[in-house]
């Protein structure tokens, strides 16, 4: 249930600027009204978005419908996020506990540059210098180390980091940013990729735009380097408290061969990506798959404790992520945004985000959750963060499909208070005048009847057009909607005519049955 | 340093639940504390005890704390196929992702000799029953712990051969868990062609039944279909980097 325009409290116990918020690609830079209108105009855009998510809808549907017992695997996963938030501290320490005992390393960052600082460090210390004098790294599709814009850095540090992700590689040879979190290249039809393949494949040779001979082309691209690179780079979907053991859920395999075939493996988690225990993933892996890509299950999933003696990298390090997340936890009616697992079903159903697409959010995370995420992470007095809350309609869509029940709708609204008390006050003196004149005028039914007397003369004035342009703070609303031309009477001057007619026909007797 | 931010990252945690002094422990459910009882019960403590849950040490503690007031989180446990209905079921599932499946009654070698190509290279684990190549014409190599076959060793297989731990057939999912006869994770990955033995008795239903029968700590390798993506429009196209064709041999003994 949403409270539109119910203004809830602010935390109590915690002031969250207490805490330091995230850095990194969570920041919206331009305001989303703004950079929204710039995308809107980007029909190929919009075809392609539109396409690839009402196919998605169609195929988390019918595999949804499948499960009687969907509501309650929705209700056990938001209890047992919750759960984890309630006490992270102590599921962070088992699972330390646990993934060191079998031969893990952990390190801790605070925020992106000191992530950013100790991947590097570890790459330099494990991945040889390379003919080319740089090092090379394989990854595998991370929203971590996308918010932290670890490529970015790493390229600065003379390592080169290959996504091995399919629609990850499209967007990285692209020169382009991702779009959504599942299908980065969601904004991109087979016949761009094509294009990008054959001039960035140098290897690729002639190309149509099928989709099975485009994955074959990235088979061959990548199929070296899995087999020859020292060190991968990954995310993780889950972290299991009681055992230390980390999973990744994937569809192509890239994610099988940076987890399997290097001799190091660097893991980059956020620290709410726990569950209690190993057993809880028998919810998980029935949400995660049917909201994500709609399959049943996804083809592969891969999970390691620490490290296995003859299997795989025996060289396993984990960094663990705050980066603004303990100041989301921090906001109480903000931090079930924590829940999130990153199934991306909440932006397959947005219609704002089926129009905009993800680029306009500005974040590694776009949609409906990113709308919350980003200013949660980050504050909403971060540069144009505070924008991204109004990026609804308040449909509640997302809530619907959300497998982990994250109240989406309610946290916007929460939102756009703290954007209002953070960025907005005091509130525009001319909105104030115009609000106290309209109370004093609407408060009173002889002074709205004389106000209504002007309509004529408005109409006449107006021409009865729609207005597209209003002066002053009106223009604010004018300049993303039309106003309805005015009406030549008011709606109480029509009834007041009505009753008119009615008094005469009573008079005359007559009965309208 | 890390000390330094593992001792901060702790302490902002602490701080955003609203804990003082570090100690108090604040816990939004009526179920388990995590450390040192990971073995608590769940909090509704509703649903009807399944063998599989009974079997399972850390039955873990997903609790009351959030969502709809009145909606119940009992779900599913156990599921209703069995026999012939649920290898049917499993059969369906996997042949709906594009895997190939290959009944038998019996002996499996000559179906998986059969799926072989004549006088190829095959890995196989240490630990396969070895009559299950008997008549194969192709070289055999066996990748055990001290005679590890390399990837460019692997590369150059055209199959490898292997069973495998547990079975959902709800999902079409085939777990493999780095025991002797499904080997180590390489060598179903870099062979392009993999065929892999399914013992009745090892498949189960529904997903929880399937998570309850595995080894956590072990190396865990979930298999539904062969490598597949999603990345171009959404639409699911077989063959990407893992092995391109699965076959499955459903051996019923």
């Amino acid at each position: 249930m949403t409270f539109l325009g119910m203004p809830l409290l602010r935390s109590k116990h915690t002031d969250v600027n207490d805490l330091p918020g995230g850095q990194g690609n969570i920041v919206e830079d331009e305001s989303f009204a703004t950079v929204s209108h710039k995308h809107l105009s980007n029909q190929q855009l919009r075809n392609n978005i539109g396409h690839a998510t009402s196919t998605i809808r169609d195929k988390r549907s019918g595999v949804v419908a499948e499960l009687d017992d969907w509501e309650e695997l929705r209700e056990a996963g938001s209890r047992a996020k919750n759960q984890v938030m309630a006490n992270l501290p102590e599921y962070l320490e088992e699972f330390e506990a646990n993934f060191t005992a079998a031969g893990g390393i952990i390190h801790w960052a605070r925020d992106a540059d000191e992530a950013n600082a100790i991947v590097t460090e570890l790459v330099e210390a494990n991945a040889p210098v390379l003919e080319t004098g740089r090092r090379e790294v394989i990854k595998v599709k991370s929203m971590a180390t996308q918010e932290i814009g670890l490529n970015e850095h790493l390229e600065t540090q003379g390592i080169d980091a290959f996504e091995t992700d399919l629609a990850e590689l499209i967007v990285q040879l692209g020169d382009d940013k991702p779009s959504h979190i599942l299908v980065p290249a969601i904004h991109r039809n087979r016949d761009e990729i094509r294009q990008i393949f054959m001039d960035k494949m140098p290897d690729a040779g002639e190309l149509t735009n099928d989709p099975a001979v485009l994955a074959e082309a990235a088979r061959r691209h990548l199929r070296e380097k899995f087999l020859t690179t020292k060190v991968a780079v990954s995310g993780a979907n889950f972290g299991i408290a009681d055992t230390g053991t980390l999973g990744v859920v994937e569809s192509e395999g890239n994610g099988r061969m940076c987890l399997t075939l290097p001799e190091t493996l660097i893991t980059v988690m956020g620290i709410e990506k726990l569950l209690p225990s190993f057993s809880d993933l028998e919810v998980f892996l029935q949400l995660l798959p049917r909201s994500s890509t709609g399959e049943r299950m996804n083809p592969y999933t891969s999970f390691w404790t620490g490290k296995t003696p003859g299997d795989g990298p025996q060289n396993v390090h984990l960094v663990i992520l705050d980066n603004g997340r303990t100041r989301a936890l921090a906001d109480e009616h903000g931090r079930t945004a924590l829940n999130c697992i990153r199934c991306s079903a909440c932006m397959n159903v947005c219609p704002v985000y089926e129009r905009t697409g993800g680029h306009a959010y500005g974040s590694t995370y776009p949609g409906p959750i990113g709308a919350i995420l980003s200013p949660l992470l980050t504050g909403v007095e971060t540069e144009e963060n505070g924008s991204l809350p109004y990026a609804s309609s308040l449909c509640g869509a997302c809530y619907d499909v959300c497998p982990v029940k994250i109240n989406i709708p309610e946290i916007l609204v929460h939102l756009r208070n703290e954007d209002v008390e953070a960025n907005h006050s005091p509130v525009s003196s001319q909105l104030d005048t115009a609000l106290t004149g309209a109370s004093w005028m609407m408060g009173d039914g002889k002074r709205m009847a004389a106000a209504e007397k002007g309509l004529p003369l408005a109409h006449a004035v107006s021409g009865g057009k729609s207005m597209n342009s209003l002066p002053g703070i009106a223009g604010a609303w004018t300049s993303s909607r039309d106003i309805p031309g005015l009406p030549e009477k008011s709606f109480r001057q029509l009834w007041a005519e009505d009753e008119d007619r009615d008094e005469d026909r009573d008079e005359n007797g007559e009965d309208e049955t | 340093m890390t000390d330094t931010a593992r001792e901060e990252i702790l302490g902002r945690i602490n701080e955003a639940l609203g804990r003082r002094g570090g100690g108090e422990y604040v816990s939004s459910t009526s179920g388990s504390a995590p450390s040192g009882s990971p073995a608590a019960s769940r909090a509704d403590g509703s649903h009807s005890s399944s063998a599989a849950e009974s079997a399972h040490p850390r039955q873990g503690a997903p609790a009351a704390g959030g969502g709809v007031v009145g909606q119940s989180a009992d779900y599913l446990r156990t599921g209703t196929h069995s026999g012939e209905d649920l290898i049917e079921l499993l059969v369906d599932r996997l042949v709906d992702y594009k895997a190939n499946v290959h009944r038998v009654t019996g002996d499996p070698a000559e179906t998986i000799v059969g799926l072989l190509e004549p006088g190829s290279a095959v890995v196989v684990p240490k630990g396969l029953d070895d009559t299950w190549l008997n008549g194969f014409t192709g070289k055999v190599s066996v990748d055990a712990p001290g005679s590890q076959l390399s990837v460019p060793e692997l590369d150059s297989q055209a199959a490898v051969v292997t069973a495998s731990a547990v079975s959902i057939a709800q999902t079409g999912t085939i777990v493999l868990d780095g025991s002797d006869d499904c080997g180590r994770r390489a060598i179903t990955l870099v062979p392009d062609h993999h065929v892999c033995v399914v013992r009745v008795e090892d498949i189960v239903d529904i997903v929880p039944e399937g998570i309850s029968r595995l080894e956590p700590s072990a190396p865990l390798t979930f298999i539904s279909g062969p490598s597949a993506t999603s990345d171009i429009e959404l639409k699911r196209v077989e063959g990407v980097h893992g092995p391109r064709t699965l076959d499955v041999v459903i051996v019923d003994t």
